[in-house]
């Protein structure tokens, strides 16, 4: 059975805003999955009709293996969730907060003293467990959010953008919490806007775009769906005919771009070695040599004809090329 | 490792009476935080009925001269409806509150937690029927200070019931208006509706000392029955069972009424 | 000060202006405390203490409710005062103060506009409890020439007011500071005879009403409704705006001059 299933899930609000169009997805058990599109995509919208914070306006789905509409209370007891705005009460403590939390899913008062020492030592907060919330970093807060959506020990974790607006060390503890809890069995499904965390973290990435999926599939399939990678060689102007004949061997040759010749390579990175080799027993000069990999932005302009970090519309080249 | 993660969670957590009693007290002590960790931010609510006790009776005091005022000590005549305001206020802030952690995303935090809806709604509203007592102590004492009647035991105590039952119905209008508007700008809704409800009774004077339209309103005003029951203790010769009886049924169906909008509202957060 | 120095400053106390009255007429926290609360005070204080006309001391009046227009209209103006303090505290917590402070323009001119804003809704306030009153079936003893001095008195007692409004803002800097004065301004209404006959009022009140500024203005503009205008009267309600203006600049001088020495 799988954690998460919606079937057709749609959003509209009263204004005749489309939020979410007909989303399928499907999570198994014991993975971490990434929903990843731009602002305005649809992520969060989606996550609260899985949460049972929003009523579906058509379509189902199911987490847990309850229904969020109807068995909406089951699905609460075996979710935990951390919300994009990280929303805690600035005049109570973290140790206050987590034991709220337990209270409210109702774990026993020792039973709660202990979950709350054991998770916030897990989290790092032990020293500041005392203070008050609106003292904390946004690490910090971040942090505590996730310790309290862990305290029932969840079946399936929602994260909805859970590193936005944090320092690169903030965030990849975070990443390390989240894939410990993935080891440890909990299902996780997370929404981003950074290709990065999604690359990283993520078994499988579903990219959204205007409420609807416009790809599903992991990391590397998606990536190699769009192109191979390509080998960019900097080299001197009047030994750009030579260097294009000696690449062509080991793939299709590509326009050239800022004084470098580009081809791509037929059989992928392994090449690299064999190529240099070439290029050098033909007398010629490297600048330098740079290896540019598909990346999910490029996935996603292939898709949907915008980047997905930075939101400009594509207008001319794109590193991204299509697969022949 | 389904079935292993799947029987700890149940394990662990607890659907209970027990347990929602837990919840309800957690959720009042959360509340409580507002007064005790925010010095001064409860200053202005608790003395606002005092500070209108204290300006009605000086401004208007000289009404009993009027023919047919039951007494000649305004303050013992109005200090009723101050009681009712000051729990006006307080169930239009648990309102005011809650459309602020609306707002902010706290509250999402309690929905996507296993209490149910009603146990939620019952830590809320609960919290705001005992912080009324705050403003009613700080008024009384005031009151008798300044030469209100003593009410008799009997009449303290119904008017503290009272105090509790409009705070709570206050606190069920304040939560309905929130979770249908979502937003702190409905606050002036919340606090005048209660402001409305109670001035529109025999607050200023007897029934047949009002004019005009305020005359047919206060006639018809059930809260009126809750006004006059309060002032029995203050002003008239005691309590009389054919006098409570009224205010207690209209206290009663006010919260009923109100706390089944709130409930049904409080329901209806996902739509 | 050259002319097209005016000119801009003039402008600009215009936009700011305009732009904090369609902020009160936007967002129903700020405009309920002006007209709705005062108009429903207005109506249940009439019913219910109506029966006062009855009372050997009272005035002779038309109705009791051509007294309380000036009470109400009084109300509105120190309620619209305290709205504008919340939103000018507002402006200063978002920083938006901070970004005309660093514009090339007067000082004085970005509190000149809050107030010229509290002006126009005083203007409101007046015109609304005139028509109110009208409606209802008081009458305004001052006729046309009474009604436009009523409207004039409350405007200038709004600005008067809104300036004290404006340095409370500046030195507190925190809208839930000055949210928190709200009972304050029923106190000082209270002790006026905004509501009631200062010579019904029960002491010690009644002293103090007797002394406080806003009395004068209340009888002031009482006076063009409910009897017919007096110079002295009027004398009496400018004299009291003019006191309560030049505390207000004062108070506000010294504020604006501390927020930018200090930065808070």
């Amino acid at each position: 059975m799988p954690a998460i299933e919606a079937k057709s899930l749609e959003r509209t609000f009263s204004d005749d805003v489309v939020a979410v169009a007909g989303v399928d997805l499907e999570v198994n058990e014991g993975q971490i999955y990434a929903f990843l599109g731009p602002n305005g995509a649809g992520k969060t919208t989606t996550v609260r009709m899985l949460t049972t914070l929003l009523r579906p306006t058509g379509g189902s789905a199911r987490v847990a293996g309850f229904d969020v509409i109807d068995e909406a209370a089951d699905v609460r007891r075996a979710i935990g969730v951390a919300l994009q705005e990280a929303a805690l009460d600035p005049l109570m403590t973290g140790r206050e907060l987590i034991r709220l939390q337990a209270t409210l899913h109702g774990i026993s008062r020792p039973e709660g003293r202990r979950r709350a020492d054991e998770l916030l030592d897990r989290v790092g907060l032990t020293r500041a467990a005392d203070r008050r919330v609106g003292t904390y970093s946004g690490g910090m807060r971040r942090r505590l959010d996730l310790a309290s959506a862990l305290v029932h020990e969840p079946i399936v974790l929602f994260l909805d953008e859970p590193t936005t607006g944090l320092d690169p060390v903030s965030r990849k503890a975070i990443w390390q919490e989240v894939s410990k809890l993935n080891d440890e069995g909990t299902t996780v499904f997370l929404t981003t806007q950074y290709l990065e965390e999604a690359d990283q973290l993520a078994d499988n990435v579903g990219i959204i775009s205007a409420g609807r999926i416009v790809a599903e599939d992991t990391p590397a399939r998606l990536k190699a769906e769009v192109g191979r990678p390509h080998l960019e060689v900097k080299i001197a102007e009047d030994e750009h005919a030579l260097a294009t004949e000696v690449v062509a061997r080991f793939g299709q040759p590509l326009p050239s771009k800022d004084g470098a010749v580009l081809v791509e390579l037929a059989r992928g990175a392994s090449e690299v070695a064999t190529v240099v080799r070439a290029l050098d027993d033909a007398g010629l000069c490297v600048e330098s040599l740079d290896l540019v990999e598909p990346t999910l932005d490029d996935v996603f302009v292939a898709k949907t004809g915008q980047h997905l970090e930075g939101g400009e519309t594509e207008t001319g080249e794109t590193e991204a090329i299509p697969a022949p | 490792m389904e079935a292993a993660t799947a029987t700890a969670s149940r394990e662990l957590t607890r659907d209970t009476l027990g347990a929602h009693a837990a919840m309800v007290w957690a959720l009042i002590a959360r509340a409580g935080n507002e007064i005790v960790r925010v010095p001064g931010a409860a200053i202005p609510g608790v003395l606002a009925p005092t500070i209108f006790f204290l300006g009605l009776t000086a401004v208007f005091g000289n009404l009993t001269e009027l023919s047919g005022f039951p007494t000649d000590e305004y303050q013992s005549f109005i200090i009723p409806v101050s009681l009712l305001q000051g729990a006006g206020f307080t169930g239009a802030a648990t309102g005011v509150n809650l459309a602020r952690d609306i707002e902010q995303g706290w509250f999402d935090r309690l929905l996507v937690s296993p209490a149910p809806r009603s146990v939620l709604l019952s830590g809320l509203v609960l919290s705001a029927s005992l912080r009324s007592l705050v403003p009613a102590a700080v008024l009384l004492t005031i009151g008798f200070a300044l030469g209100v009647d003593w009410p008799g035991a009997g009449g303290l105590l119904l008017a503290l019931l009272l105090v509790m039952g409009m705070g709570t119905a206050a606190a069920c209008w304040g939560v309905t208006l929130a979770l249908y508007f979502k937003t702190q700008g409905a606050a002036p809704l919340m606090q005048a509706g209660m402001f409305v409800l109670i001035l529109t009774t025999t607050a200023y004077a007897p029934l047949d000392r009002l004019t005009g339209w305020l005359q047919d309103v206060a006639e018809y005003n059930p809260l009126t029955q809750v006004v006059d029951a309060m002032r029995q203790g203050f002003v008239g010769e005691g309590l009389a069972w054919s006098e409570t009886w009224p205010g207690l049924l209209v206290m009663a169906g006010l919260v009923a009424l109100l706390g089944a909008f709130a409930l049904r509202n409080m329901r209806r957060t996902s739509y | 000060m050259t002319p097209a120095f005016l000119r801009a400053n003039l402008n600009v106390i215009g936009a700011l202006g305009a732009r904090s009255v369609k902020q009160t007429f936007r967002r129903p926290q700020l405009l309920a405390p002006i007209l709705v609360f005062p108009t429903l005070l207005l109506a249940i204080q009439t019913g219910g203490a109506g029966s006062a006309v009855n009372l050997p001391e009272f005035p002779a009046v038309n109705g009791f409710l051509d007294s309380m227009l000036a009470g109400a209209m009084i109300q509105s103006t120190l309620l619209a005062g305290n709205s504008g303090a919340i939103a000018f505290a507002v402006d200063i917590e978002m920083g938006f103060t901070d970004r005309l402070f660093a514009a090339p323009i007067s000082r004085f001119a970005i509190v000149l506009g809050r107030l010229a804003g509290t002006f126009v809704l005083g203007i409101v306030a007046a015109v609304w409890f005139l028509a109110i009153g009208l409606i209802f079936g008081a009458s305004i003893e001052g006729g046309v020439g009474g009604a436009l001095l009523v409207i004039g008195l409350v405007a200038l007692s709004a600005a008067a007011f809104g300036g004290l409004g404006a340095a409370i803002a500046l030195r507190a800097g925190r809208a839930s500071v000055v949210q928190g004065l709200f009972p304050l301004v029923f106190v000082i209404l209270f002790l006026s005879s905004a509501f009631f006959p200062a010579n019904l009022i029960l002491e010690p009140a009644r002293s103090v009403a007797d002394y406080n500024p806003l009395s004068f203005i209340v009888e002031g503009v009482r006076d063009n409704i409910v009897f017919s205008p007096s110079l002295e009267g009027l004398a009496e309600a400018l004299g009291a705006i003019a006191l309560i203006g030049a505390i207000s600049i004062s108070l506000t001088v010294l504020a604006l001059r501390h927020r930018l020495r200090t930065g808070g």
